[in-house]
């Protein structure tokens, strides 16, 4: 394989891949740093991303669908938060009821919306911005700077992430509670008030991700089409060392290994192109097995709080 | 054996593990109601479709027991494995790989008879082992989260096995593999393969295993605290190696009992699709009781069976089945959170006294 010819497409993939990781991680990213491991990501991005392609579609206005999407995202992710913060609920539990859950309804909706409808199969698609100048850099230009604008928000949206986290007396304040909420209660902090912030940005940020996948990527909806991405999110929080630069890094990396799949299936079509597509899953597990162990997130991730508790 | 005198906490969190889920079920339907009167349809004629659709004749009972029988193996895949502290979401990859390795091994040596189908079954639980040991090394070893890891293996299995039937056994170039030869599957029993069964058996086996054995009790243990297991003495990362190799065979040998027992006993697209996480919710609803999982794998079966009937005749999507089975979830997970919440917990302590009390008066 020519790989200096096939390496826009990869990089073009790679952006295109990479976009829905980075929103939902940093969904996440907020979602982990107020001690709450969420991995019901992958049935909010359904939801997102069945909510944004119907309501795109149904009112031709495809940011509507991405907002609509978000509000749905959020809903979701209340009930989330309602077991998990309210309830104390085990997360983990809980997120794999979302999982179970959120498909189901976007599956349901689906059918309703398009069922013997066809018209309604295929909705549009944002169209990219090519940035003058910067676009004609060989290789790079094409692949970062023609994207969607939802794709350059994704991207504006980790340096302000991270400055939040860092600067921001909020982002301390979310820090804190995800290291230990008892501290952090004693500083008059709002440990539940906090916690369910963190659930409104991550239900937004993960449907947004999931509207992206309808919106940008493909123009239909399929169940099943978040195929894994919201459990790769969660391997690029951990991979990406809880910071959002990190995150970016880990996001690109993990879209790398979605463009190489792309791009192996359209240069050898007559192989078992299965393979190929076994490449984001492989990697990311490989990855992980290398670079991402031992390294533990905010201590107090994953432990539900009691206020009373000692 | 003197019966064990349960102290009144215990007597109550007993009879709420018992009641949530069957309050779940409940609501969950209510709500489904209200969602199919919302679409202007009625609700009452959907669900008696649904019930005569899946337990409406013997042949229909059948159908709706081979429904049932592969979500029997995930959920107890799923249970063994949280019974350890372990959260297994493979049950799917671990049962697609059994099934391809059946396939492969049948349709590979070209043997049939009795002998294939032991053979077959072998393979299955020996795959099924194996896609569950991976994770399992990898979490012992590199401390990798062993939800994340499972998933990205369900998606390998997933096309391996579209490798499997798209190219190494494709049925004359189709997407679908060779039919396994007559000899080979399992027989019939009743208007059903004998699969359902050996499920059934095997739950009770394994709820023996977990519940009646110093080994089950080991494996509870470490899921309970790791640590004071290992205080104890406990070979902690051997038990949950295991936990990870049983629990990943108990889901290959469905693979392989499905693809053996069940019409068209050949692999193709979507087989085994989505039984993993219907084995985690099977579990999560049963609150981790292998005998609780095998009743909750037969209402998902009837749902399942039911709901196609029910879109018949009412015209509801069958995706209402899912929503219902995902409230059932949503229900179960609150529901047992908020009796173990210190207020509600206190409350329902003084409420069970007065109801003990008022059955000791009458």
């Amino acid at each position: 394989m020519d790989f200096m010819a096939t390496l826009p497409t990869i990089l073009k993939a790679m952006t295109m891949g990479a976009v829905p990781l980075l929103l939902t991680s940093l969904g996440e990213l907020f979602s982990e740093r107020a001690g709450l491991v969420n991995i019901g990501l992958e049935g909010i991005m359904a939801i997102g991303a069945f909510v944004g392609f119907a309501v795109g579609k149904f009112t031709g206005n495809l940011w509507l669908g991405l907002l609509v999407g978000m509000a749905a995202g959020v809903l979701i992710n209340m009930l989330y938060a309602f077991c998990t913060v309210t309830l104390c609920a085990d997360q983990v539990v809980t997120g794999m009821a979302i999982n179970i859950f959120a498909p189901a309804i976007a599956l349901f909706g689906y059918n309703l919306f398009v069922g013997s409808n066809s018209v309604n199969a295929t909705g549009s698609q944002m169209a990219s911005i090519a940035i003058p100048g910067l676009s004609s850099i060989p290789f790079v230009g094409n692949a970062f700077f023609d994207q969607t604008l939802l794709a350059y928000l994704a991207f504006v949206l980790v340096p302000l992430v991270s400055y939040f986290f860092k600067h921001f007396r909020a982002g301390l304040s979310f820090r804190s509670v995800g290291e230990n909420p008892h501290a952090a209660e004693t500083l008059g902090i709002d440990v539940v008030r906090i916690k369910y912030v963190a659930c409104i940005v991550c239900g937004a940020l993960a449907a947004a991700g999931g509207a992206f996948l309808t919106l940008c990527y493909t123009p239909i909806y399929i169940d099943g089409i978040v195929m894994g991405r919201g459990f790769i999110a969660l391997a690029t929080v951990i991979f990406g060392r809880w910071s959002a630069v990190g995150i970016l890094g880990a996001s690109l990396l993990f879209g790398f290994f979605d463009g190489l799949n792309v791009a192996l299936q359209a240069q050898f079509q007559a192989a078992p192109v299965m393979f190929f597509k076994m490449i984001p899953y492989v990697f990311t597990i490989i990855a992980l097995v290398f670079f991402g162990s031992r390294h533990t997130g905010p201590k107090a991730n994953g432990q539900p709080y009691y206020r009373e508790e000692r | 054996m003197a019966k064990k005198v349960l102290s009144m906490e215990e007597k109550n969190e007993r009879r709420f593990m018992v009641l949530t889920p069957v309050i779940s079920v409940l609501l969950a339907l209510i709500v489904g109601a209200i969602i199919i009167g919302c679409l202007g349809k009625n609700p009452l004629v959907g669900y008696s479709a649904m019930l005569e659709g899946s337990l409406g004749s013997m042949a229909k009972i059948s159908k709706t027991l081979e429904r049932a029988c592969p979500l029997v193996f995930t959920g107890l895949c799923a249970v063994f494995a949280y019974k350890c502290g372990v959260f297994n979401l493979g049950g799917e990859g671990q049962f697609i790989m059994g099934g391809c390795a059946t396939a492969a091994v049948i349709l590979g040596l070209g043997v049939d008879g009795p002998g294939a189908l032991a053979l077959g079954l072998l393979a299955g639980i020996v795959a099924g082992a194996i896609w569950g040991l991976l994770p399992g090394i990898m979490k012992i070893a590199r401390g990798l989260n062993e939800m994340i890891t499972t998933i990205m293996l369900n998606y390998v299995a997933m096309y391996f096995m579209e490798y499997i039937f798209k190219n190494a056994y494709s049925d004359q170039g189709l997407p679908k593999t060779i039919a396994i030869p007559q000899s080979a599957r399992l027989p019939q029993v009743l208007g059903t393969h004998v699969g359902v069964i050996i499920a059934i058996a095997f739950g009770i086996f394994i709820w023996y295993v977990i519940f009646r054995t110093s080994f089950g009790f080991k494996i509870r243990a470490v899921g309970m605290n790791p640590i004071a297991s290992r205080v104890n003495g406990f070979p902690v990362k051997r038990l949950v190696l295991l936990a990870f190799i049983i629990s990943g065979a108990i889901a290959g040998l469905g693979g392989a009992i499905e693809l053996l027992g069940k019409t068209p006993f050949r692999l193709a697209d979507g087989f085994g699709s989505g039984f993993g996480f219907d084995g985690v919710a099977i579990a999560l609803i049963a609150q981790l009781n292998p005998i609780g999982a095998i009743v909750v794998a037969l209402l998902f079966g009837v749902l399942s069976t039911g709901g196609t009937m029910m879109q018949s005749v009412i015209g509801v999507p069958t995706a209402i089945v899912d929503i219902i089975r995902g409230l059932i979830i949503i229900f179960a997970v609150a529901g047992m959170a908020s009796v173990r919440l210190p207020k509600i917990k206190a409350f329902l302590a003084t409420w069970g006294a007065r109801t003990n009390k008022a059955e000791a008066n009458a």
